[in-house]
């Protein structure tokens, strides 16, 4: 989910600013050729029509590379944005797990669950035997006022929900 | 693990933090793009294309295009690829250049980080740029400005057994002075062009150095957004 998103904003960027590469490398192909013209015959309709050409070229880079800047700054904003919106959320579980009082040991437990993995995952992680994790979910449990998992889960929706 | 179990921070699957930020511009597409499509124009203009041949003009071209493209994203880009946010100034890139040899000599004294370019690539940056504006402008002056569409027009002329076009042109460069700028602009044209290879060999020395000195690589942000 993440990855495809990613890629996706990685490659909208990429192709507007090719896209805009192209544009301008056509038109000062064109403006070169527009000038020649000019310089040789201006009152010519052709020279007028190839300047008028020229320059609808030239505007349209200057758009390109006005819109491909915006987009980066919005991506900018975005993912400063969800940065700061992934630090409130960990504070605030952060807070929480303080007000119950959670040990650190228990702190750790409590976040690798809420992360998803099970107890045989963490254990391998923290580098303790499976029965050591599953008394300190006990606790985590315990103190937090649920019984299980999913109740302990549904706590980090609710306050996502608000 | 549960599957579609809920994750913290859009995480479906248990990982580590993402790595945090190692300091260093990312750049933009544009800059990358136009990056590496000036060093594609210099190598085969120097190295591939017969000088003077239609293909050497068509690049060169090219070449000029990619450099206004660049030079007006330098006004409205972001921060990072704007001139401003990349002065050129000497002193700085020589009290660079001297943290960069004592970082090198074996002393670990940080490195300093640059929202931009640092003080010595840009330097570097600005003389490649006007050596290439050179190498362009003397272009221009020894084909008469001709576009490539142009040349290639009078070519197929030529081709299809009408020689005036040559006799005009002759006629055209027949003054002393259209002839001694012309010799004059092909001996700048040269000359500027082997700077501009010579620039590039030390800017590629530069990046080498500078990657060692700072523990990172600084090729991959101008390869792909980091």
């Amino acid at each position: 989910m993440k990855q495809k998103r990613d890629i996706a904003g990685r490659r909208g960027p990429i192709a507007l600013a090719a896209f805009v590469m192209l544009q301008s490398t056509a038109a000062v192909f064109f403006v070169g050729d527009a000038l020649s013209d000019m310089l040789t015959d201006p009152s010519a309709p052709h020279s007028v029509f190839e300047s008028l050409v020229a320059l609808a070229l030239t505007l349209g880079v200057v758009f390109g590379a006005w819109a491909l800047r915006q987009t980066l700054e919005q991506m900018r904003a975005q993912a400063q944005a969800l940065q700061v919106a992934r630090g409130a959320l960990a504070e605030a579980i952060e807070a929480q797990f303080a007000l119950w009082g959670l040990t650190p040991a228990e702190r750790d437990v409590a976040l690798f669950a809420l992360k998803g993995l099970d107890v045989a995952e963490i254990a391998a992680l923290r580098g303790a035997a499976q029965g050591t994790v599953r008394v300190q979910l006990t606790h985590v449990y315990a103190k937090a006022g649920v019984s299980n998992r999913a109740q302990f889960a549904a706590w980090v929706v609710e306050d996502l929900l608000g | 693990m549960a599957k579609g179990h809920i994750s913290l921070g859009g995480q479906s699957a248990p990982r580590p933090e993402t790595a945090p930020q190692t300091g260093g511009p990312s750049w933009d597409p544009l800059v990358r793009i136009t990056h590496w499509a000036v060093a594609v124009a210099v190598l085969s203009n120097y190295l591939l294309n017969r000088a003077g041949g239609t293909w050497h003009v068509w690049v060169g071209w090219g070449l000029m295009a990619v450099l206004a493209l660049r030079f007006a994203w330098g006004f409205i880009g972001p921060q990072e690829a704007r001139f401003s946010s990349f002065l050129p100034n000497p002193f700085a890139a020589l009290r660079h250049l001297g943290a960069l040899l004592r970082n090198l000599g074996g002393q670990r004294s940080t490195m300093p980080e640059y929202p931009s370019h640092n003080p010595a690539g840009s330097m570097m940056i600005y003389a490649l740029w006007a050596m290439l504006a050179l190498v362009a402008i003397t272009g221009l002056v020894m084909t008469g400005g001709a576009s490539p569409v142009r040349l290639a027009q009078q070519q197929a002329i030529v081709e299809s057994g009408d020689w005036s076009t040559l006799v005009q042109a002759d006629e055209d460069g027949d003054d002393a002075g259209g002839r001694e700028s012309g010799a004059w602009a092909k001996e700048v044209h040269e000359v500027a062009a082997n700077l501009v290879v010579i620039l590039a060999l030390i800017h590629v020395a530069g990046v080498g150095l500078e990657s060692r000195a700072l523990g990172r690589n600084l090729v991959r942000p101008m390869l792909r957004k980091s």
